[in-house]
Parts: C-alpha cells; structure tokens; sequence
C-alpha cells in the first residue's frame, strides 16, 4: 500500500509536470485550454472527496459550482463589491446551502442519493434558468477578474491567470491531501467502504457525511467563482446535471477515490474534446465508448491502470531479490 | 380562460396524453430496477431511437401502422444487443458501474443518431391514423391525442393481464419479490430478466414512435424525457406496474397542470414533489417489496 500512494504522489508530480511544460509552450488558446483544465481539475477533485472517498454519487454537484459563479458575479458586477472578497463570501455561501442541503439529501442512500441530489440540482438549474434578474437562459456577462496588481500580478493576462489557476489547483490537491490523510479522512473512507459498521462503531453517519458535503460544496463553489473569471460570462448551463455527469465522468476515467485520478481525468477530457472536435463531429460517441471500456475493463481508470503496470514492475524487481515481501506489496 | 371549462378539459386530456408516454417509459425501466436493482439511463435513448426508427419507416413507406410495428421490434432488437454486449457481463460489478455503463450509453446513441438521423426535427405528416379533431366544450382536439391515451391505457391492461395471469407475470413478480429464493424454487431468473429487458426496450419504443406525430422526432428527445421518466419511476415505487401507472399520473398531471398555472416553475414542481416524496416515503407510492 505505501508502495502505491508514493506512486501516486510520484503522478501527481508528472502531471504537474506535464502542465508547467506545457505552459511554457502554450499559446494564447492554449492558456484558455490550461485554464479550463486547472477549473475543472477542483471542481473534479471536489467530487471525488463526495463519490470517490466517501462513496455518495451526487449528480448535482454543478449546481453547487454555478451557484459559486452566479453569487460571485452578482456580489461583483451588481453589488460591486471587489473580488478578492466576493470570492470568498461566493464560497462561504455555496458551502453554506451545501451544508442545508447535504443535511436533507445525506437521509437517503444510494440510487436514491443520485435522485435527490439530480431533484436538487435541477431545481436550482430552473430557478436560475427562469429567473430574468439572473439574466435567465442568457446567462450574465461583464465579470471582472481578481485584481493582484498590488503585488504586480495581471491576472487578466492570460498566461498569468493560467498559472495562478495552476498554483491554486496544487494548493488544493496539497490541502486534501493533507485532510485524506487524517482521521477525518479515515472516516471518509470507512463511510465509503462499510456505513453500516461506522455506524454500529458509534459514528454519527449522517453528520459526517453532511459536513463533507458541504466541504466538497464549498470547494465546488470556489471552482465557480473561478471559472466566472475565466470565461467573465456564465450561463445556466453550468448548473446543469449533464454538468455533474461530465465531471463524474472526468473522475471515473482518471480513477476516483485517488485525487489525482479527477486531475487526469479533467486534462485527458479537455484536451480530447478540443483535439477530437476538429477531426469529428461526433467526439461524444468515441468519449461514450472509452467511458464503458472503462468502467468495463473493471480497473479504477488511468490511475489504476498505471497502477497496476507499476506493480507488475515492481513485482518482476522484486522478484530477483525478495519475492515475498512484493507479493504483499501487489496484493496491498 | 381559466374559468372555460372546455380549456380545463383539453389541459386535462393533455396532462392524461403525457401520462400515458411517461407510463410507456417508465414500466420497462421500473420493473428492470426492480428485477436487477440496476437503472438503465440509456432507456430515454431507446425513446429516441423508437420515434426516429418510426420516422425511417413511416418516410419509406408512407405507412404510419407499419412504423408502430416495426420501430418497436427494431428497439427492441437494439435492447436485446445491449444486453448480450454490455449489461450480461456487467451483471455482477455492482448498481454503481451498471449506472455508469449506461451513462456512456447516452454519449454513444445521441452521436449515433445524430450520424444517421442528423441533427434537424423530423416530422411526419402523411399517412397518419384518426389525423382529425372533434370539438369538446367548444375547443377543437386533436383525435390523435386520444389516440395515445388508448395505447397507453391498452399497454397497461395487457401488462397487469400479463403479470397477474401468466406463468411469465408470476416469475417477475418472484424475482422482484425475492431474487435468491426464485431462482431455489427453479425459475430462471436471468432469462426472466432477459424477457423483460426486451419487452421495456420495446415499449420504449413504442413510446417514441407514437409520441412522433404529435411531438416530431430529434436526436437529444431522448435526454430530456430521461429524468421525467427517473421521477415517475422513483416516486412511484421500484420494481411496480401500479406504482409506473400511478407515478406517471401523477408526474404527468403536475407537469401539464403546473405549465398552465406556474409556467415558470412547471418543473421545478416535479423536482419538489421527488424531494417531498423521498423524503417521507423513500420507496415510492406503490413499492412492489413491502
């Protein structure tokens, strides 16, 4: 087991690796590219705390997302209040509902928990949807971006705020870490595994998974106000539960419950659909497939993928010099 | 407007109409639920594909009747390839993967039927049965719309005939009410499933190709009736013929009713009544495991 979470740890910098390279190397559309991934890459991440770790599939996880991008621009562009603290207020909020809502939805259990939180979501999709202050199907534009020229940083630069998005991304991949890693996140894992026994253990079930919930949403929400400022228009669409099932998909093909899996999965998709859509018209059939293949070949995506061809090294390594001590490694 | 009864009686005539498709769509998919525990997301698509097999047949022989016949047998053909491809062998990865399957199912019929059907509304207008309208309270009613409601009306009659009366209806009814203990007493439960698999794929279809008259025909129709048909088969109940019947009333008379007197918030009533009914009675109106 330790074997592999080095390995993962030894992923997670190849692909921040792969991503400052390509920084260097990237264009104006490029950036656009590296950023859209860095957003969807938290957004990911933030799904795999609920899906992955804790084993609750939500399918309105977008709507927590746009209700970050829309409480920021309403708090930026209507209220005008500056963005460094609309940020934060727009990621306080979201994890706020988060908390209400996770504290209704975590009642029920399993296809049961991907129909509520589906009901949810799209609840709020209408409601913004309908809503003409909100800008309705239109969406909204005129969205500022955070302003770091105090300490000489234009993020409206698109290169910077790529890098910045970046940088965030690390800090929030270093973050959670950090929380999976505690007893917290034991607990996760064991709600995960085997709810009935957390509970039997004397574990307050639902009040743990309300609370991760509502972190998850917090995280979702702050991946909002970020692509508000990426794109500086959003729309309806991005509380929508095909949203939700496009970010799911990004965790199953990098592998969810390993963190960096979702990051994978978020720069494989984007790239895939930019580089695929100029040679087809139908890149969703090719996604389709690769997702049932996925799910069907049974490993737990990329990650597990490289994860097994690691062990498979590391077992024939092994064998020259102690074969049962890999054999232990492999199984674990 | 409100107070014309011939109004109200045209809106509840549409609500029953809705009802009725929503009730072809989601028996299929309530009994599989309840049969394997597994939900099929890739069932609205079988719609779609039903509505756009019936446009091809309608368009090559002018022959709305032929279409009813044949675009359901060619969806179910399609249910049947899914099954022996996919879902057999996902048979014990668990609900979670089976979902998942399915969920990339919808990504590859949407682009298939965008390849061969293309991406425009496809209407028939030719060669329509019972095409007229009749007058009711003074407002004018398409006959074709009552026309739905029969078939929906029919399908359930066959379906409870089919399930209370048949050796095939009582297997079901065993395998829902207790997989394990059916298959000691020596019914097949996996043909059983494969049996009903085929006959939700082809009501499906039969969905899509009577709705494409009235609703013309295009490549996404099948993910937008997907949730509505999750709802009706969640609140009333998994696995039960009466709950799909009394869910898609229900469903369908919130949606027309709720489009007539809140246009804004027609769906987002639905969604509130899933909360509501989740909430208070997780296993639906009708469960058909007491």
């Amino acid at each position: 087991m330790r074997n592999l979470i080095n390995f993962r740890s030894l992923l997670a910098a190849l692909t921040l690796g792969a991503l400052l390279i390509s920084w260097l190397n990237a264009g104006y559309f490029g950036m656009e590219i590296l950023a859209e991934i860095a957003i969807l890459a938290l957004l990911a991440m933030s799904l795999d705390l609920l899906a992955g770790y804790t084993g609750l599939v939500s399918l309105g996880h977008a709507a927590l997302f746009g209700c970050g991008a829309y409480a920021f621009a309403v708090f930026t562009a209507f209220w005008g209040w500056p963005p460094s603290l609309s940020m934060a207020a727009a990621t306080l909020l979201t994890g706020l509902i988060a908390l209400i809502v996770g504290s209704v939805v975590t009642r029920v259990q399993g296809i049961f928990f991907i129909m509520i939180t589906l009901a949810i979501g799209e609840m709020g999709y209408e409601l913004v949807f309908k809503t003409r202050a909100l800008g309705g199907d239109d969406g909204l534009a005129g969205i500022p971006r955070l302003d770091l020229s105090v300490i000489g940083v234009d993020l409206n630069d698109p290169g910077v705020f790529a890098l910045f998005l970046i940088l965030l991304v690390v800090v929030c991949y270093l973050l959670l870490k950090r929380l999976l890693g505690s007893p917290y996140g034991a607990i996760l894992i064991g709600l995960h595994d085997n709810a009935g026994r957390m509970r039997a253990l004397g574990l307050p079930v639902q009040r743990y998974q309300t609370s991760i919930f509502a972190f998850s949403g917090a995280i979702a929400g702050f991946a909002g106000t970020l692509s508000a400022q990426h794109t500086m228009f959003i729309s309806p669409q991005l509380l929508h539960w095909t949203t939700s099932g496009e970010v799911l998909v990004m965790g199953i093909l990098g592998g969810l419950g390993t963190l960096i899996g979702p990051v994978i999965g978020a720069a494989l998709i984007t790239l895939l659909r930019h580089e695929l859509s100029d040679l087809t018209d139908y890149w969703g059939l090719w996604l389709g497939l690769f997702l049932i293949l996925v799910v069907m070949g049974g490993k737990n995506g990329v990650v597990g993928w490289l994860e097994t061809g690691w062990n498979l090294i590391a077992r024939r390594s092994g064998d020259r010099k102690s074969s049962d001590r890999s054999a232990n490694d492999a199984a674990g | 407007m409100l107070t014309d009864s011939g109004f109200w009686f045209v809106q509840l005539l549409n609500s029953l109409q809705l009802s009725m498709l929503l009730f072809l769509l989601s028996v299929g998919l309530t009994v599989i639920f309840g049969l394997m525990n597994f939900v099929n997301l890739a069932h609205g698509s079988l719609y779609a594909l039903g509505a756009l097999f019936g446009y091809s047949v309608a368009q090559a022989t002018g022959n709305m009747w032929l279409a009813f016949l044949i675009a359901p047998i060619c969806v179910m053909a399609v249910g049947a390839l899914i099954y022996v491809l996919i879902i057999d062998r996902m048979r014990k990865a668990g609900p979670m993967k089976q979902v998942l399957v399915t969920f990339g199912l919808i990504f590859v019929f949407l682009d298939a039927q965008r390849y061969f059907w293309g991406t425009d509304q496809l209407g028939v207008t030719s060669g329509i049965p019972f095409a007229g309208s009749f007058e009711l309270f003074g407002e004018i009613y398409p006959s074709y719309r009552l026309f739905i409601i029969c078939v929906g009306l029919l399908v359930f009659a066959a379906l409870y005939l089919l399930l209370e009366h048949t050796r095939l209806g009582a297997e079901v009814r065993a395998g829902v009410d207790d997989p394990e203990t059916a298959s000691c007493l020596g019914v097949n439960v996996e043909r059983t499933f494969f049996v009903v698999f085929l006959i939700g794929s082809a009501l499906a279809g039969l969905a899509g190709v009577v709705a494409l008259p009235a609703f013309s025909a295009e490549a996404g129709m099948g993910v937008s009736i997907l949730v509505p048909t999750l709802v009706v088969v969640v609140v009333g109940g998994l696995g039960s013929l009466k709950g799909a019947f009394a869910g898609s009333l229900l469903i369908g008379t919130t949606l027309t009713f709720g489009q007539v007197l809140f246009p804004s918030f027609a769906s987002m009533l639905m969604y509130a009544l899933l909360v509501a009914v989740l909430l208070i009675r997780p296993s639906g109106l009708f469960p058909a495991r007491g």
